[in-house]
């Protein structure tokens, strides 16, 4: 299984990332089928489910995006009364989720995640 | 114009995609993706959102044509798309391990709107040289106390496809 292979490659990154930004409370890496990979949080959330949701919700950025001919999905971001949560490909097999409780930290929250999100694509190759 | 909506939903590889694709007359709207885990064994790719596709029926009536993921872990999805269908469409693999387990859980999950909505149900994969025994899926159906349409179908076939459509739809109307 592609998960259980990616889990010790982006464990670290993620460790780093959450460690890197103190705005950044939880993130995950999931397939795009909807499997967990790794998550890393600061808080208690209940996120098995978050994996196939986060999975749903980015394909359907993607084909909305190639609906609109907008080139390739970079990012699904949902703004909400009590936080923000970003989605964004790792690459066509991998996405990474990150979430926020402060709703002023959406700059923080995109940039240290693209770049976390390059790191891992380095990280996992071609696997 | 009136539209109605209809819902196919089963196990993985029943052929959702494909039946929604068989009859659609719009490019199918899909979200497959690569499956990366043990299901790649069976299926290249996997539904994790909804397929969407229509179909004319004449000039006053429209078919929009839903399809759910398969897999259970996207069953989030299932009550978004039921919801306004009036017709559900469950697909069963004929081929697969446990076909009637299969139909048990999609049955038990919307048991609610099979009770008010039109169901029928279609058999496909049957031509895999599994034995063909339909009366398993209509005792299974009786003990659930519920009389569904069972049909023998191939969802690349076109004509397959719509005779159960055409079975629902009067199902439909005659409700």
């Amino acid at each position: 299984m592609l998960a259980k292979l990616i889990q010790p490659k982006v464990t670290p990154l993620l460790e780093r990332l959450l460690r890197d930004c103190d705005d950044i409370h939880a993130a995950l890496v999931v397939t795009v089928d909807g499997n967990m990979c790794a998550m890393q949080q600061k808080k208690n959330y209940t996120l098995e489910r978050l994996a196939s949701m986060g999975s749903s919700l980015m394909s359907l950025g993607d084909t909305i995006t190639a609906e609109l001919k907008m080139g390739a999905c970079n990012n699904i971001i949902s703004e909400n009364e009590q936080g923000i949560i970003a989605f964004m490909h790792i690459n066509d097999k991998l996405v990474l989720i990150s979430i926020t409780t402060h709703k002023n930290a959406l700059g923080m929250l995109l940039s240290h995640s693209r770049i976390c999100a390059q790191n891992m694509a380095q990280e996992v190759g071609d696997l | 114009m009136s539209e109605i909506k209809l819902v196919f939903t089963g196990s993985l590889g029943a052929g959702k995609t494909t039946a929604i694709s068989t009859i659609s007359e719009i490019p199918v709207i899909n979200t497959d993706v690569a499956t990366t885990d043990k299901a790649a064994q069976r299926k290249e790719m996997t539904t994790v959102a909804l397929d969407y596709g229509e179909l004319s029926l004449d000039e006053t009536q429209k078919l929009k044509l839903y399809g759910t993921p398969g897999q259970e872990r996207f069953e989030y999805m299932w009550p978004i798309l039921i919801k306004g269908a009036l017709g559900l469409i469950i697909l069963v693999d004929h081929a697969s391990a446990d076909p009637l387990s299969d139909l048990a859980l999609f049955v038990r999950y919307f048991k609610p709107y099979i009770e008010e909505t039109a169901t029928v149900i279609g058999v496909t994969r049957t031509d895999l040289g599994v034995e063909h025994n339909m009366q398993a899926y209509h005792d299974y159906l009786q003990k659930q106390d519920l009389q569904l349409p069972v049909f023998t179908i191939d969802a690349r076939n076109r004509e397959h496809v719509i005779i159960m459509i055409q079975a629902l739809t009067a199902m439909v109307e005659f409700a």
